[in-house]
């Protein structure tokens, strides 16, 4: 409880003096009204009757006075401002970032640290002023305005009621963004029409756990920011923060799992884990975790070529989402390859060498295949995962990773004057296809074209007379041109050897890097965990135009392709196994798990850092200042009607 | 607050008068002959009983057949028939002008209907205030051919008097000293008490029947706020501030007020009677007065 000084001294002065004035006057009676009545006589003996009694019936005869004096002190304490004391500004703007990412589900403050958080900026946009206006922002790895600046308070309210819980990992920076961007307008972000409104200061207030990196080159300009700390320090978790399976070299039907838990708490624990299979217990095993300290653990399986592998952590403390991990196991399956050659007895047998098959399952064509049907309809299906084109050319780029040999792609590329003995300079060893290949010296070409790639490509071979190789994205997929052929035709239509590189080790392996970069890695069983929020490619693997995705929770969600060959599902909000339905068949499974040892650390971090300056979290709540004033001016409105009625209706009393 | 421009008597209540008349418990000599039956013997045409003779008797009285058939001489004895004085004092004074009829209205309209009874039965009537002086006694009316005098003479009578109870009592006995019947019409609200007064009129031979008159304002004050009361006879001032106990307080000392009078009254051989000036003169007269055996 805590007052507020409206007023100066004199002011005071005056107003203290109100209440022994109404008294004086009360006592002066200056305002009895004569009436003439028949006989004072008996009126005397009532009065002088009624003088014998107590102190109290003045009193109580006294009503009206004792109400005006009441009425008197209601106002004069609602002049005081009574309030119970909080966190309140007055400032006028003011920008709730409220966090909602997987962290802030914790139940450490109860029911959970987002509802906590919600009913703290509800405190604080119950004691906005008129004129006050208020942004509302969610965020967790991205941020999201759930209301822009409004002075609707009902509407605020109803929007912050809308946020829910996700189970995203956090960044601060869009947040920030999104709010400097409304706070200093013309430096990040322009109204509609182009016209840069005046930067207003704004108080930010943060609403969050603190489980976030720190923002860095961030400037807050005319924002104001107030940090919010919600969580208990002495908060226990223990998360799983990876949890992954891979084949065991060899034996396709041994299987690994392998997972990390971390503790966050300040003692040391035993992990129990849980590893179900489709739903029926494998395994399980104790984890000793140190306090603060991280342990792993790892499952050896056996005959298991698909299903969903969960792993379930007892007693995994305050968050429940870093409890359980789940891994989906895919069938074996080989990368499709199709060289389309006019013959090229080299490049196939490096593509048939032993460990080539392992990668991939290698179909061989004629060049004059491209103009057939069914060719095009299986690239543009995405029916090879990678397609080889030596000396020959399609007129439409597949839905697949490309090399070209020799020649250009339809789209996209250029190329300069061929030249004769390009001369290799440089080798981009950094880039997976080009890993464990010398090039430089004991490798000649007779002539080769130097390429002009489109933007954003990487070169890969470096010539004096300019670029030989070099891969560029296109649309999901990557092209690779080699500006030099292998096999090369003369004008008689001779083949000639352009190269002595097959004859060389590093050709081999250049074919093994291609395959294992462009079609290749086929090799973990299990297809890589998803974070929630973010988005997931699907290939299908028919010719089928649209997929059916069914959610841990039972949701069936379609996705269609389209102009690519991949189908991009975004729903990825819930954790769990998601299914890919192609007609009623399960073709493909993911997994989306937390795994984030940010969020798993849930211990709330008292100071976090934007740009430059560091922001003191407030733990202590003091809850929003309750104003009585009102309350007051209402009961002293209520008790000059009751004063009214008194003195009206005669209610004797 | 006067109503003078409405007749005192109503037809009505003129016709309803007619039936009635004035009594008295006490025998009184009257000084006429009058209408009244008395419960002496006397002459009239009503006969009453026989006694024997003894010599000095009248003997006009003698009734000779008797005296043929049983050769003893009796007397025949009539009823007598008399006249009674009727008297009505009005207490004129300042403070009974209030009410709505004032009081003094009140007492000029029940003396008015009193009054006729009386002179409808050749009973002598005398209406007086309080404030008339010793040498000044008011004019005694008898007979019906006397009733218009009466009621503008009645009419004519002003309040602002300003003599005390007791005062005004002591000079209406100086003034009559006769028996027969006393209508006292006052709100008897005299700061010095009302028991002097009363007791001058013990020590006449009257049949007093006193009557407080007192408005709907003084048996349940309207009042609200601060107020200063002024009294208006003596301008004497009481400041109150209404509430709830005040009037009941005031309610219960007017209650002992009333009953103390009843009290003095009853146990001095009179008659008391609280009127409400709202409560309407003809139904004071047939109900209240005629169960009290003032008249019948």
């Amino acid at each position: 409880m805590s007052v507020m000084n409206m007023l100066s001294w004199w002011q005071w002065a005056i107003l203290g003096a109100v209440p022994p004035a109404i008294v004086l006057l009360y006592f002066l009676k200056l305002k009895r009204q004569p009436l003439e009545v028949p006989s004072t006589y008996l009126w005397h003996k009532s009065i002088e009757d009624l003088r014998v009694n107590s102190i109290w019936q003045r009193l109580r005869q006294s009503l009206l006075l004792l109400l005006q004096l009441l009425l008197v002190a209601l106002a004069i304490v609602a002049l005081l401002r009574p309030g119970w004391m909080g966190a309140e500004e007055s400032g006028g703007r003011y920008i709730f970032l409220v966090d909602n990412s997987a962290s802030m589900g914790a139940d450490d403050v109860k029911p959970t640290r987002l509802e906590e958080a919600k009913h703290r900026v509800g405190e604080l946009i119950d004691q906005m002023v008129s004129g006050d206006v208020a942004m509302l922002v969610s965020f967790s790895d991205s941020a999201r305005i759930e209301q822009l600046f409004t002075d609707n308070r009902r509407e605020l309210r109803r929007r912050l009621d809308e946020i829910l819980q996700t189970n995203r990992s956090t960044s601060l920076g869009e947040a920030l963004r999104v709010a400097a961007g409304l706070a200093n307008p013309g430096r990040e972000f322009e109204i509609q029409n182009n016209q840069v409104a005046e930067g207003m200061p704004a108080k930010l207030y943060i609403f969050s756990d603190g489980r976030f990196p720190d923002v860095e080159g961030f400037s807050l300009g005319n924002l104001e920011p107030v940090y919010f700390c919600i969580g208990r320090d002495d908060v226990e978790n223990i998360g799983i923060t990876a949890f992954s399976t891979r084949r065991v070299e060899g034996k396709e039907d041994q299987l690994q799992a392998f997972a990390r838990l971390e503790n966050c708490g300040s003692v040391a624990v035993k992990a129990d884990v849980e590893l179900t299979l489709d739903g029926s217990l494998v395994d399980a095993d104790k984890v000793d975790l140190k306090a603060r300290g991280s342990g792993a653990v790892v499952f050896n399986l056996s005959d298991i070529h698909t299903g969903t592998l969960a792993l379930h952590l007892r007693s995994g403390g305050a968050l429940k989402a870093d409890d359980q991990a789940w891994a989906a196991v895919n069938p074996p399956r080989h990368s499709r390859v199709l060289l389309v050659t006019p013959g090229n007895e080299t490049l196939h047998l490096a593509l048939t060498t032993e460990r080539a098959l392992e990668l991939a399952e290698v179909s061989l064509a004629k060049p004059e295949v491209l103009e057939t049907k069914q060719y095009r309809e299986q690239a543009a299906g995405g029916a090879y995962d990678f397609i080889i084109y030596d000396q020959c050319r399609p007129r439409e780029m597949p839905q697949a990773n490309t090399l070209f040999i020799g020649r250009l792609p339809p789209t996209g590329w250029s190329a300069l004057e061929k030249v004769v003995a390009p001369q290799i300079i440089d080798t981009n060893a950094a880039h997976p296809i080009m890993q464990l290949i010398e090039l430089g010296g004991d490798v000649h070409f007779a002539e080769g074209t130097p390429l002009k790639p489109p933007t954003g490509s990487t070169t890969l071979i470096e010539s004096s007379a300019g670029v030989l190789f070099a891969v560029a994205p296109r649309e999901g997929f990557e092209d690779a041109v080699l500006g030099v052929e292998i096999l090369g035709t003369n004008e008689k239509g001779e083949q000639y050897r352009n190269t002595d590189w097959p004859l060389r080790l590093s050709f081999p392996v250049f074919v093994l890097n291609v395959l294992d970069y462009f079609g290749g890695n086929r090799e973990s069983a299990t297809s890589a965990s998803v974070a929630p929020g973010r988005l997931v490619s699907l290939s299908p693997t028919g010719s089928a135009d649209s997929l059916t995705v069914k959610t841990p929770s039972g949701k069936t969600v379609k996705v269609t392709r389209g102009q690519s060959s991949v189908a991009n599902f975004t729903g990825t909000d819930e954790l769990g196994i998601y299914e890919v339905l192609e007609g009623n068949k399960v073709t493909q499974r993911f997994a989306v798990n937390l795994f984030d040892s940010f969020e798993t650390d849930i211990r709330p971090r008292e100071k976090v850092r934007i740009g430059y300056s560091p922001i003191e979290g407030q733990r202590q709540w003091k809850g929003a200042r309750r104003e009585t004033w009102k309350a007051l001016l209402l009961l002293a409105i209520g008790v000059l009607l009751l004063e009214w009625y008194i003195y009206n209706r005669r209610v004797y009393v | 607050m006067s109503t003078a421009n409405l007749p005192l008597l109503s037809p009505q209540l003129l016709a309803q008068l007619e039936r009635l008349e004035l009594v008295t418990r006490k025998i009184f000599r009257g000084r006429m002959k009058g209408e009244r039956r008395s419960k002496r013997k006397g002459q009239s045409v009503e006969f009453a009983d026989f006694r024997s003779y003894v010599p000095g008797d009248d003997l006009r009285f003698i009734d000779w057949n008797t005296y043929a058939r049983l050769d003893k001489l009796f007397l025949k004895l009539f009823l007598e028939e008399e006249d009674l004085h009727f008297y009505a004092l009005i207490d004129a004074s300042a403070s009974m002008d209030f009410g709505t009829p004032s009081k003094l209205e009140y007492a000029k309209q029940l003396a008015a209907a009193l009054a006729f009874i009386g002179l409808k039965r050749a009973d002598r009537v005398k209406i007086e205030t309080l404030g008339q002086s010793v040498r000044n006694p008011g004019r005694m009316w008898r007979g019906r051919q006397n009733l218009w005098p009466m009621l503008d003479y009645l009419d004519h009578l002003e309040p602002g008097e300003n003599v005390s109870l007791a005062q005004g009592v002591k000079n209406f006995c100086l003034r009559n000293a006769g028996k027969g019947i006393l209508v006292l019409l006052t709100d008897l609200m005299d700061k010095q008490g009302y028991e002097t007064a009363l007791r001058y009129l013990l020590s006449q031979q009257l049949d007093v029947y006193v009557i407080q008159i007192l408005s709907a304002e003084e048996l349940d004050p309207d009042l609200k706020g601060d107020l200063r009361l002024v009294d208006c006879e003596d301008a004497d001032i009481a400041e109150i501030t209404t509430s709830a106990p005040l009037l009941k307080r005031y309610k219960a000392t007017l209650a002992a007020f009333i009953d103390g009078a009843r009290e003095y009254c009853s146990r001095r051989g009179m008659n008391y009677l609280l009127a409400n000036n709202q409560v309407p003169v003809d139904q004071l007269v047939s109900n209240y007065l005629r169960r009290r055996g003032l008249v019948r």
